[in-house]
């Protein structure tokens, strides 16, 4: 046979069809590979979370059988960031870090710690599951590190139905509305309608919703990159608004307000009857089905933060937990085929389970329940912005919920900028 | 050298007080055959002791003269941290509050331990169960007693404080943990009411070490129970107040999970002491180079209270 007129072409594009398939091989050894040895994720979340994860580790490890996880756990109360610092400075070496601090991935990637993901989000096509929004919530500098794998809208108020009942009043969809609510609620015999649990950082909720419909997202980015300085019309106006909540008696005393947590708040909210809005993020649905016993919708539902009428009403805040990979775990390949997974349907499904919505376009929300489908529907018609406090560096969120709590302290003009003018100084220094 | 030594005991035993006698034999000891194995006996504790205290100690003094933030690469910057330390006006407030929880913890709690001690003591025997139940205090965790006055301080009328209070105040309803105004005061008594054990038992100890023929010959000539209490027990347990004093002041200066349980700081930072903030810098977050430079001035006030309280109790025993 004589190929000599044939062999070229042949040739031509059997080379092309190897070093095609060889560099789409060099690009998602996860998707091309059988996987295999060990997945270690550092993992500190506890309770309803940690038993979600062992599903998902579980769903995996049976999709992937030459793979076994292993969670590292660290433990601690308030900000697990401290356990996770200490963790990997003592030299250990995990796959996967679950991240929900857009300034913590900043600091993992200065220290050389996460691997970028845009090759891989490239090779395993992941803006076919994840609006490039969700891509953006994950980078730093332009750099993707984090897969976002669930969210959750931090703009929402939770109450009791049978609350607004007794005082006869629908979730109020106006600010307006929203003020004339605590009168109502004050006059059917709730003393302090707001649950502000102020004893450590949730009091900053309310603040930053506000922001957001003052300022809109773009307000909000800029504070927390400090291109707009604290002492900012933006942020003063935005704690005048604040204060229209605490002269109306939303709250309690300000001693009321610094003697509890979110989940004493919760308490009074969902088992005391003594309060009737809480603001706080979306676990608070796993708390209310899985520790109260409500029903979800039925019981217990949200309504998204108030409109303004300032323009800015198609904001909203919200949280993101995301999967990062790093560069010096032992199995890349594997983090990388994770990583992809967690916005996999099967993924998403477990995630609803549990009552949390994920971000992929693969997710079913007909398996959410009725308020985490109304916090789905609000998320989904919103310019969003993270969660402000987890965007600040150490130092300034410190300083900026404690002034935060002299503002609760006496709401006026004077302390607004005393407070703004401190926390500007704080941010001088760190900045 | 032995021969020597017994010389000397022997020779001089009727012209040589018996303080300077011992001093001689105390000083030939350490020339004896014992001394290689005192030192092989001595050694794992100096090596746990070298691990666990000394080096800690010495790595966190060297990590004061660095600025490290989050996971970044540290930098030397000299008293750097101490000199930010010293012009933090939280940093100062810190030291206020220390300084307030310090004394008022160790006074309340070393009063009261001091003050059942003298009642107990002219009735021993039917107050023992009481004195075990107060020192029970004194062996529960701080984390553990913390949970605990969280209920008790509870803000709502459901606290048992409140519920108390309510009793003779229908409806009372104080947030003690919540108020800038009672957070300190409340936490000082519940760190004060962990502490009042050891001095109770150390000053009851004190007390019982008294001769007897002392309150016999006061109550032959006369002398009531007051009189008593006031010119013998108290002077004569008064060695048991100062090592109570002692152990209580290096405690408070320390303190940490009480404050961390029931207030993290606050509320607005009025219940943050030393202990706390260290934490919050290094811990929260991760500076440890400024958590260190405060965990040295915390480490001086701590010699400054032992110091001298040690050369104290070190020249009295000679």
């Amino acid at each position: 046979m004589n190929l000599t007129g044939t062999t070229p072409r042949f040739r031509r594009r059997t080379v092309l069809g190897a070093v095609g398939l060889a560099a789409l091989l060099a690009a998602a050894p996860a998707l091309a590979q059988d996987l295999s040895g060990e997945l270690v994720i550092l993992q500190w979340q506890g309770g309803t979370d940690a038993e979600m994860w062992q599903k998902l580790e579980a769903d995996f490890a049976a999709k992937n059988p030459g793979v076994t996880v292993r969670e590292l756990v660290v433990t601690g109360q308030g900000d697990m960031r401290g356990p996770m610092r200490t963790a990997l400075l003592g030299g250990e070496k995990v796959d996967i870090i679950i991240n929900t601090w857009p300034a913590f991935r900043a600091e993992l990637a200065d220290a050389g710690i996460l691997r970028p993901v845009d090759d891989l989000w490239g090779a395993a096509n992941l803006d076919a599951a994840l609006d490039v929004s969700w891509r953006e919530l994950g980078s730093t500098n332009g750099v993707t590190y984090g897969v976002p794998y669930t969210y959750g809208d931090r703009s929402a108020i939770w109450y009791k139905t049978a609350h607004l009942e007794k005082a006869g009043i629908e979730p109020p969809q106006t600010w307006d509305e929203f003020l004339a609510s605590i009168d109502k609620l004050k006059a059917a015999g709730y003393a302090a309608p707001i649950a502000m649990p102020a004893k450590y950082w949730a009091h900053g909720e309310w603040f930053e919703t506000l922001l957001l419909r003052i300022g809109g997202v773009e307000a909000a980015a800029r504070l927390a990159a400090h291109e707009i300085p604290w002492t900012d019309e933006v942020v003063k106006t935005t704690l005048r608004k604040y204060a229209e909540l605490l002269n109306a008696g939303c709250c309690g005393t300000p001693e009321q307000m610094f003697a509890g947590d979110w989940d004493y708040s919760a308490d009074q909210i969902f088992t005391a009857d003594a309060s009737n809005y809480l603001m706080i993020g979306m676990w608070m649905n796993a708390r209310a089905r899985n520790d109260y016993k409500l029903n979800e919708g039925v019981d217990y539902s949200i309504f998204q933060f108030p409109a303004m009428g300032l323009g800015h009403d198609d904001t909203a805040s919200v949280d993101a937990k995301e999967i990062s990979v790093t560069t010096n775990g032992n199995n890349p390949a594997a983090a990388d085929a994770f990583a992809v997974y967690m916005v996999s349907k099967d993924a998403a499904d477990i995630l609803a389970s549990y009552g949390y919505a994920s971000p992929s376009k693969n997710a079913d929300p007909s398996l959410l329940g009725p308020v985490q489908q109304v916090a789905t529907a609000a998320v989904a018609q919103s310019k969003v912005q993270f969660v402000l406090g987890d965007l600040l560096p150490g130092d300034v969120v410190d300083e900026y919920r404690v002034q935060l709590q002299k503002f609760l302290q006496d709401p006026s003009d004077a302390t607004i900028d005393a407070v703004t003018a401190a926390i500007e100084a704080k941010a001088q220094e760190v900045y | 050298m032995q021969e020597s030594v017994a010389r000397q005991a022997a020779g001089s035993r009727s012209d040589v007080s018996p303080k300077s006698r011992g001093e001689r034999l105390f000083a030939a000891g350490w020339r004896t055959r014992d001394w290689p194995a005192a030192w092989l006996l001595l050694a794992p504790v100096l090596v746990l002791f070298g691990i666990a205290v000394v080096f800690p100690l010495v790595d966190t003094i060297r990590l004061s003269f660095f600025d490290t933030r989050g996971l970044s690469k540290p930098k030397f910057i000299g008293l750097g941290n101490y000199v930010k330390l010293f012009t933090d006006p939280a940093f100062r407030d810190t030291l206020v509050t220390t300084l307030i929880f310090t004394l008022s913890t160790t006074i309340v709690s070393v009063g009261i331990g001091w003050m059942l001690a003298m009642l107990s003591a002219f009735a021993p025997r039917q107050t023992l169960p009481f004195r075990v139940m107060i020192f029970a205090a004194f062996g529960i965790s701080e984390a553990v007693a913390g949970y605990m006055w969280i209920g008790i301080l509870r803000p709502d009328a459901g606290g048992l404080l409140n519920a108390v209070i309510g009793i003779f105040q229908p409806g009372f309803a104080q947030p003690w943990l919540g108020d800038p105004r009672t957070a300190l005061g409340a936490v000082i008594v519940a760190a004060a009411w962990g502490g009042v054990g050891l001095p109770l038992m150390l000053c009851f100890a004190s007390v019982q070490a008294i001769p007897k023929s002392l309150f016999e010959a006061a109550y032959i000539d006369g002398a009531s129970h007051w009189q008593v209490l006031r010119s013998i027990m108290m002077p004569l347990s008064l060695p048991g107040v100062r090592v109570a004093v002692f152990i209580n002041l290096l405690g408070a200066l320390r303190a940490f999970d009480i404050i961390y349980i029931l207030t993290g700081g606050g509320p607005v930072r009025s219940t943050e002491t030393v202990g706390y903030f260290m934490y919050r810098e290094s811990m929260t977050q991760f500076k440890l180079g400024y958590g260190a430079a405060a965990t040295v001035v915390l480490l001086v006030a701590v010699l400054i209270v032992s110091v001298p309280a040690i050369i104290q109790r070190t020249a009295g025993a000679r």
